[in-house]
């Protein structure tokens, strides 16, 4: 068995394409949680929720397993974070995106790019995110300005963030129904 | 029970092994049906599969003690670290490393998932059909006859050598067939040496970054069917030399400096620079000229800026025995502002000449149809995307678009001003998008020139990007 993890671990080494990183996860979550104890969690989604993720998203939400990053800060709630890959227009782009306990975006950041970078917005630009809440505004042309030349990836973004607020708020949902089974570790 | 439960184990363990196997050739081998999303979706998947597995394994058959179980135990664990293992896929690169921070953090350690290739394909198209009016604005036939014409068919090509050295090209196909009129050009073809975000170097056919519509041409960016006269010929899109400069970022303003090859003065004329570029083909470079272009980007939404070109065109012409330089200095404005379903555009431009009387005498004009000392424009225009209020992609956007031009606006004494290069037209038209990616534009343009000759015509337009 240990052979074959190592196979699946080595195989890895070689799969994804070549990305512009911007910022490791490691280092997105140190900025966004400094000096916090953050949990990894893996949930692993029920068909409900999944559903329900969907619905609430009004975007596609592929994957059933999810991983909160869940912080803590001076023994209380400080956030969670979530990694989104989604396609900007044939190659993909990495955002990490901060919930705040009360489901408000309090920080997106890109850590890597594989388009060019002429379709990569300013940091100005992922800031009008922050503040945001999971509802009929949170859509480009609404809350959401577009940005010449970069449309595509300005749609991406916005879904992704549409994503992981519904997964957020499914996940954040009182047991019952079909609550997922939940497992955390020390990160 | 317990040779159930090892029958679970056993099973349990067959299936961790074929995840594992799949892991490994599902990332590494090439895609053939599904897409690596995909095959990652249906890792996970059969993540959870399995551990309902195991978890209903360690449930009594009926009623009854739950089963402990330490290899089922050790078997959840493994499942979990496959899961961990997924997430890295998915994420990738920035799983473990960072090759540029940006807020000066150093690299993780780790960069086992590190590949420093990659190629990028885009492209994009666009069809036009337009339907001129039979008569002028004074009454005359124009003789002008209707036209379909696949503009153009592109396709982008970027490849990463590694983290700081970068391709990026754009190779064109004008008029859909080189038999037929249209040709197959290289719009753009530059290396770029990525140091940091404020300063980067960038060398090769270059697009020279003026105005709104030269680097971002695609049809999905600008309104109307047509592209603005404006910036078709005071600044004459798409206009690419060879050359080299350095681009980047300081907070919310982006800059471009670079150095091209001039403009070839002998090809200017009444109408404006467009015949000027010399699109990087055995450019003479006799004379360069400097370009440099300031944007701010602090609000989201809001692109304010301003460019200018200062160079001579002479390209080693004489008239008389006397090499003309012919200094050539072009300055534009432009803001693009988006907020919720409205969209507006504006743009000034302004070009002056010098050793206009010497070269209008190369092109054996003396007193009438002469290149003009000064030639300038501007526009504005606006859309509202009557669907933003509703979720999903579907745009449909009614856009309208004022513009003035006049390549004669002032010329050497002793010309006279070819009124009909005078103009000022009116665009009204609809743009519908079904995607992001797709367009169907339609609009009339009214046109009036100085001279009373302007010829109307309606205008349908497909473009596509990917």
């Amino acid at each position: 068995m240990p052979v074959l993890l190592a196979v699946a671990l080595g195989a890895s080494a070689v799969a994804p394409a070549g990305a512009r990183v911007l910022l490791s996860t490691e280092e997105a979550l140190n900025l966004a949680f400094p000096g916090c104890k953050v949990e990894r969690g893996t949930v692993y989604l029920t068909e409900a929720q999944l559903a329900a993720a969907r619905r609430l998203a009004g975007v596609e939400v592929r994957g059933a397993v999810v991983h909160p990053y869940a912080a803590r800060c001076d023994g209380r709630p400080g956030g969670t974070a979530y990694f989104d890959v989604h396609r900007v227009r044939t190659l993909p782009e990495t955002v990490m995106v901060v919930v705040a306990p009360d489901g408000e975006v309090t920080r997106i950041e890109v850590l890597s790019f594989q388009e060019p970078e002429d379709y990569l917005p300013r940091r100005g630009w992922y800031q009008q995110f922050e503040g945001e809440r999971l509802d009929g505004d949170l859509r480009l042309k609404g809350d959401i300005r577009g940005i010449a030349g970069a449309t595509l990836t300005a749609r991406a973004t916005t879904e992704a963030v549409r994503r992981v607020l519904a997964l957020h708020r499914v996940l954040s949902a009182p047991p019952g129904g079909g609550e997922a089974r939940r497992e955390k570790r020390e990160r | 029970m317990i040779v159930f439960e090892e029958k679970i184990a056993r099973t349990a363990r067959v299936a961790v092994v074929v995840l594992a196997v799949l892991l490994a050739a599902g990332v590494a081998l090439p895609a053939a049906a599904q897409t690596q999303e995909e095959r990652i979706e249906e890792l996970e998947r059969q993540v959870e599969e399995l551990r309902s597995a195991l978890e209903a394994a360690r449930q009594p058959a009926a009623a009854g003690e739950p089963v402990g179980d330490d290899e089922a135990e050790e078997l959840a664990r493994r499942i979990d670290l496959l899961a961990a293992e997924i997430e890295r896929l998915k994420i990738g690169e920035a799983a473990v490393t960072a090759d540029r921070s940006q807020y000066g953090l150093g690299p993780a350690a780790t960069k086992v998932y590190r590949v420093d290739q990659g190629l990028s394909i885009g492209g994009y198209g666009e069809m036009l059909y337009q339907n001129r009016s039979s008569t002028r604005d004074d009454g005359a036939v124009s003789g002008s006859k209707d036209q379909i014409d696949f503009l153009r068919a592109i396709v982008y090509f970027g490849y990463k050598f590694n983290d700081r050295w970068v391709f990026n090209s754009e190779l064109e196909f004008e008029h859909a067939s080189t038999g037929s009129g249209g040709e197959a050009s290289v719009e753009f073809a530059y290396l770029d040496y990525l140091w940091r975000p404020e300063l980067n170097a960038r060398a090769g056919l270059l697009l020279v970054p003026m105005g709104l519509t030269n680097e971002l041409h695609e049809p999905t960016v600008f309104l109307g069917a047509r592209r603005p006269d404006v910036e078709q010929r005071i600044i004459p899109t798409t206009w690419r030399e060879n050359g080299f400069g350095v681009f980047g970022d300081v907070g919310p303003v982006s800059y471009r400096s670079y150095i091209v090859n001039g403009l070839e003065a002998a090809g200017f004329s009444a109408a404006g620079l467009r015949g000027g570029r010399q699109k990087g083909a055995q450019a003479l470079a006799e004379d360069f000229a400097w370009v440099g272009r300031v944007d701010y980007n602090g609000f989201p939404g809001l692109l304010v800026g301003g460019s200018v070109y200062l160079g001579d065109s002479g390209q080693g012409v004489t008239v008389d025995g006397e090499e003309l330089a012919v200094g050539t200095t072009i300055y534009e404005g432009h803001v693009d502002w988006r907020w919720r379903g409205l969209q507006v555009r504006a743009l000034a431009a302004q070009a002056e000449l010098d050793d206009v009387v010497e070269l209008n005498r190369l092109h054996g004009d003396t007193n009438t149809l002469g290149i003009a000392e000064e030639m300038g424009g501007w526009y504005v225009s606006a859309a509202y995307d009557v669907l933003a209020g509703r979720a999903g992609e579907m745009a449909l956007s009614p856009y309208v678009r004022w513009e003035e031009v006049d390549t004669q606006k002032e010329l050497p004494p002793g010309f006279t001003p070819l009124r009909s290069q005078d103009t000022e037209s009116l665009t009204l038209g609809l743009a519908f998008q079904p995607i992001d990616n797709v367009v169907i534009k339609a609009d009339w343009q009214d046109y009036d020139n100085a001279a009373g000759t302007g010829l109307d015509q309606w205008n349908v337009a497909l473009g596509y990007i990917f």
